[in-house]
């Protein structure tokens, strides 16, 4: 589902030039849950970023089911984005002048797709907010706009999961309950999930994690099949 | 439909307030002003034209051509006939018949063609006005003759041969002023009767006045043929050539107008270009996260721009609503000045102005910061530190400040206007922006040993530093704008004032002989009333300078200024240089001088390239007399006061037979002492200019009322510059007084570091607003307005201070919010 060829990431600072990553290849199969950890400053966020073609690297090929992501326009990887991946972030990145419904009908409405409105009570219900429809997120608490953050990333119906830290604003408790909800779904709707964590308890729940260090992996460990859905094969 | 529900859910958020108002006042602003400096024009013209009772006028000493006629026709023009002369009229039977000297004024049908005639139907009675003419067999009276003869309405009176009918009073002519010095009471009378009264003879002295209206293409295009038939004693007349004073105060108004218009623009300019700046900030997030769920920079564009295209439409509409507003509350203030009668046509153009305006205000000040959401990259979803590749500042504001010029240049036709403008806001610009970012920078020493909310202000300054010094720029810019107007404004209508003032002479007394100066001086002083120094007057005609006969040199200097030699001169004298007069060449003779010299108005020395040490011949009865110019003297011949072209030392014109002439105020109240004075003084010639000085007045009134409303409008946009670039900076003090907030300080010690911060940006901005000010109005005033400059001190104290309490309140106002926001409120939304 996901291929990615000695890749490398440098970005000017200003002491100088600085490698973020160096000669990543990984392979992601169709269905896999994989986690990615480290420390800060390992370079986990900008390889998430590569892989869902929000960046590009300075060298190295990157492909997103069959298409080489690193030779398109941001505009390509906009349309590649549309038709196959879903987000989940660390500060839940919902636009607060749109109601939790709103921000879940956002990626359909971008796709012009009809039905948006449906779709996302759907979800919304799915997660547990059908009484939230109309709260705006400040309205709402942590938990809840990571779970309008979960509706939405699924409601685009997408190939590809990413999640950026999906708990690291939130406390355990509720972190627990958002991740549970997140494998549910991933499990419901089958698609691949690339997680980016610093948490070792919800590492362990993917069935493969890699461990990044000074912008290389340093570990490739395949967890216990505990959550596979669909997975048609190990690496 | 998709950028529709976008719009209304920014709306919702509050995104869009103070973007949407800014397009509307711009709109409102620009409409509104178009609309009713039209509506203005309209009726300035219409007032105007009264003074002529027509647009043009065509002056003859005989009938002309029926030539000229047919072809005013044939270019669609309305005509009316006036025939105006002295002669004596009579009333009553053979031994009790009284008679009297007048001024008879005899008109066609169709007069008056502009403006309308005030008539009442008893003498001193409420009067009505009319646009109808006395018709055949009748004649209106001046009031005063119905006393002054014994007559009442209905009686009959005797023009010559025709015996008419007196139907009515006539209390006031739209072009008593227009039609030269009214010699004698008013007797108004049908043109068709003038065979029966067998007065007007071949070679009689009688004036034709051809009266001309109708379009404006037409009227010039008639103009262009009419003058290529004229002769050198016909005369083409328009209001500047009647009203030299009106027509200046009426053109420099205009500007004013379209000057304000501009800057209101600039200012509502500025309104938007903060807002839609702030917009585009917050909407980085948005755009970042839209691209990141899959939507193209296309695509995002597509949706802004229309987002903004829904916006603005919606803004027109709402805004011309409100110009046509702003325009109708012009002329609810102005109704009483306004001729209400005629309700003046409301054209497109106004409209148009206002959308185009907003159009362009989009493209310069709105389409740049939205076109760099553009370059919002989707990783920011990930680091909302990355910097925004949009369009670069140099470039965002060089589209505005083009912007600003060519709305600037398009509603002014003026560039010098616009180029001074544009000129002196960069200045500010530049010089304010280098001031005000060094004085900031030095807040930082001054911090250290102040107060605490003093301290927390003065480091907020320095922290915000580049932001505080582009802020006080703009707070500078909206300052100097309205101090501008306001400067410009205060001296436009002083000088009005100064022109004809309260008490301004509004009769003129000519033939007075001179065993007469002495019991004139004591009725006049008597009655209580305002005189003129009484001067002396000789009759002389100016026929050679130096070597050159007159005419010659006339021909050779200046054309036009033959006809007005080729007439007699009122000569005069005086001891001392009269008050009004400058002398800018040469000088005032010293008492007792017995020299031949003499004293010559400025105008008509430069028209006949005269110079002190000249030498002019006058021809006085039959004697010539031959003096030196010692002394040009400029003098404003508006003021209604005796004035002189050529003024002779006392002693000199003795031997000549002099008359005497004097101007003095008569109240309106106190018009019949003109009965009495005529039957004491039944030779002396008076001239009545007061209804002229009246509608010069109303007109005066009329224009300074609408230069007070329309600074009243710029003001509103100033203050909404100032809101929004308030508002601009709101998201990081929400931020950075949640901190403070979150650890200890109270709410007083935030909110008072906060209108400590923008009053001590307020009072910066308003020195340096003053300074601007005073330097541009110089600039104006003696570049474009060409009238005299004067230092203003009181702009130096209110621009400060205006600075510091208003931009203190308004920030203050806006930002309490930030302060009564919950700090974990805000910092959660971070």
């Amino acid at each position: 589902m996901i291929n990615a060829q000695n890749i490398e990431k440098t970005v000017a600072t200003s002491e100088g030039s600085l490698c973020i990553l160096k000669g990543i290849d990984l392979e992601i199969k169709q269905g896999e849950t994989l986690a990615i950890v480290g420390s800060s400053g390992s370079g986990k966020s900008t390889l998430l970023g590569l892989l869902a073609g929000l960046d590009v690297p300075g060298k190295g090929s990157i492909t997103l089911a069959g298409r080489d992501i690193t030779s398109l326009t941001e505009d390509e990887r906009a349309t590649v984005r549309a038709d196959l991946v879903g987000f989940v972030f660390q500060s839940f990145q919902l636009l607060p002048s749109l109601t939790a419904l709103e921000n879940v009908m956002l990626p359909a409405e971008l796709k012009g797709v009809a039905g948006a409105r449906g779709l996302a009570e759907k979800y919304l219900q799915r997660v547990g907010l059908d009484h939230r429809f109309n709260h705006y997120p400040k309205q709402l608490s942590g938990g809840e706009q990571q779970r309008v953050a979960l509706a939405r990333a699924f409601a685009s119906q997408p190939h590809i999961l990413f999640a950026d830290e999906p708990t690291g604003n939130l406390d355990t408790a509720t972190g627990t309950q958002v991740i549970d909800l997140l494998f549910e779904l991933n499990r419901e709707e089958g698609a691949t999930l690339v997680l980016v964590t610093h948490e070792q308890r919800l590492a362990d729940r993917c069935q493969r994690s890699i461990q990044l260090e000074g912008g290389e992996i340093v570990a490739d460990k395949r967890n216990k099949p505990s959550v596979v859905v669909s997975a048609s094969g190990q690496n | 439909m998709f950028a529709l529900r976008l719009l209304w859910r920014d709306w919702r958020g509050g995104e869009l307030g103070i973007l949407a108002s800014s397009i509307v006042l711009a709109v409102a602003i620009v409409t509104g002003i178009s609309l009713f400096a039209d509506r203005l024009q309209q009726g300035i013209v219409a007032q105007s034209s009264s003074f002529l009772a027509a647009d043009r006028v065509l002056q003859s000493p005989a009938p002309v051509d029926n030539l000229w006629l047919q072809q005013a026709e044939r270019e669609g023009l309305q005509q009316a006939e006036i025939l105006s002369f002295q002669s004596m009229v009579y009333a009553g039977e053979e031994v009790d018949a009284t008679m009297q000297l007048t001024s008879v004024k005899a008109v066609s049908n169709h007069y008056p063609l502009r403006g309308q005639l005030e008539v009442s139907d008893e003498a001193f009675g409420s009067s009505i006005k009319t646009t109808a003419s006395p018709p055949r067999g009748e004649v209106w009276l001046d009031p005063r003759l119905l006393p002054l003869m014994n007559l009442e309405i209905g009686d009959a009176l005797y023009v010559g041969e025709a015996k008419l009918l007196i139907s009515k009073v006539v209390v006031n002519e739209p072009d008593r002023g227009g039609n030269g010095f009214v010699l004698g009471a008013r007797v108004l009378m049908n043109i068709a009767d003038i065979p029966a009264t067998d007065i007007v003879q071949p070679g009689s002295l009688v004036e034709y006045r051809y009266l001309f209206a109708g379009e404006a293409d037409a009227l010039s295009r008639y103009g262009e043929w009419v003058k290529g038939q004229m002769q050198p004693s016909h005369k083409w007349l328009n209001l500047k050539d009647t009203q030299p004073g009106i027509s200046q105060s009426l053109q420099r108004a205009e500007q004013f107008l379209l000057l304000a218009g501009a800057l209101g623009v600039g200012l509502a300019g500025i309104a938007i270009a903060l807002a839609a700046r702030r917009y585009s900030e917050r909407h980085y997030d948005y755009v970042a996260i839209m691209k990141s769920l899959g939507a193209t920079s296309a695509r995002v564009m597509r949706i802004y721009i229309g987002n903004l295209l829904l916006l603005a439409t919606i803004a027109l509409l709402v805004g011309c609503a409100f110009g046509w507003l702003i325009q109708e509350m012009f002329i609810l203030i102005l109704q009483d000045y306004f001729d209400v009668t005629s309700t003046p046509e409301i054209t497109l153009r106004p409209f148009i102005i206002g959308s185009v305006t907003a159009l362009v205000c989009l493209l310069a000040f709105a389409l740049p910061p939205l076109l760099s959401l553009q370059g919002t990259s989707p990783l920011r979803v990930l680091r909302r530190d990355l910097p925004n590749s949009g369009l670069g500042n140099v470039l965002t504001y060089g589209i505005g400040v083009s912007g600003i010029g060519l709305l600037m240049f398009w509603y002014s036709g003026n560039l010098t206007l616009t180029m001074a403008v544009l000129a002196g806001v960069g200045l500010t610009f530049v010089i304010v922006g280098v001031f005000a970012w060094y004085l900031l920078r030095g807040t930082a020493r001054v911090g250290m040993q102040a107060g605490s909310s003093w301290r927390l202000a003065l480091a907020s300054m320095r922290r915000r530093g580049f932001q505080n010094a582009v802020q006080s720029v703009i707070f500078s810019l909206a300052i100097m704008l309205l101090l501008l107007l306001a400067l410009i404004r205060s001296s436009l209508i002083e000088e009005w004032q100064v022109q004809l003032p309260e008490g301004t002479p509004n009769h003129f007394l000519v033939n007075v002989a001179k065993h007469e100066v002495t019991s004139l001086r004591t009725l006049l002083a008597t009655n209580q009333l305002e005189t003129e120094p009484i001067y002396p007057m000789v009759r002389g005609r100016l026929t050679r300078v130096n070597d050159e006969t007159v005419a010659k040199r006339a021909s050779r200097t200046d054309p036009t200024a033959q006809n007005s030699l080729d007439r007699e001169l009122s000569l005069s004298w005086s001891k001392t240089l009269p008050n009004d007069n400058i002398i800018v060449e040469g000088e005032w003779w010293s008492e007792g001088s017995t020299a031949a010299e003499v004293s010559m108005e400025k105008n008509l020395a430069q028209r006949l390239q005269i110079n002190t040490g000249d030498k002019m011949e006058f021809l006085i009865g039959s004697e010539r007399l031959v003096v030196t110019v010692t002394s040009i003297r400029e003098l404003d011949w508006d003021t209604m006061k005796p004035n002189f072209y050529m003024l002779f030392p006392p002693g000199l014109l003795n031997q000549y037979p002099a008359t005497y002439m004097t101007s003095f105020y008569l109240p309106s109240g106190q018009k019949h002492f003109l009965n009495q004075f005529l039957r004491e003084f039944p030779t002396i010639t008076v001239i009545e200019m007061d209804s002229v000085i009246k509608q010069i007045r109303s007109i005066i009134t009329q224009v300074s009322s609408a230069v007070e409303l329309v600074l009243g409008l710029i003001i509103v946009s100033g203050l909404l510059v100032l809101i929004a670039s308030v508002q601009a900076s709101l998201d990081s003090r929400y931020q950075e007084s949640a901190v403070l907030r979150t650890l200890g300080a109270k709410r007083e010690l935030v909110l008072g570091s906060l209108v400590i911060e923008f009053s001590s940006l307020g009072l910066l901005a308003g020195f340096l607003a003053a300074f601007s000010a005073e330097l541009s109005v110089y600039g104006l005033q003696e570049y474009l307005l060409r009238m005299d400059y004067v230092f203003h001190p009181w702009v130096w104290l209110v621009g400060p201070l205006f600075g510091a309490i208003l931009i203190g309140i308004a920030g203050y106002v806006t930002c309490r919010k930030v302060v009564n926001t919950p700090p974990v409120e805000v910092l959660r939304e971070i």
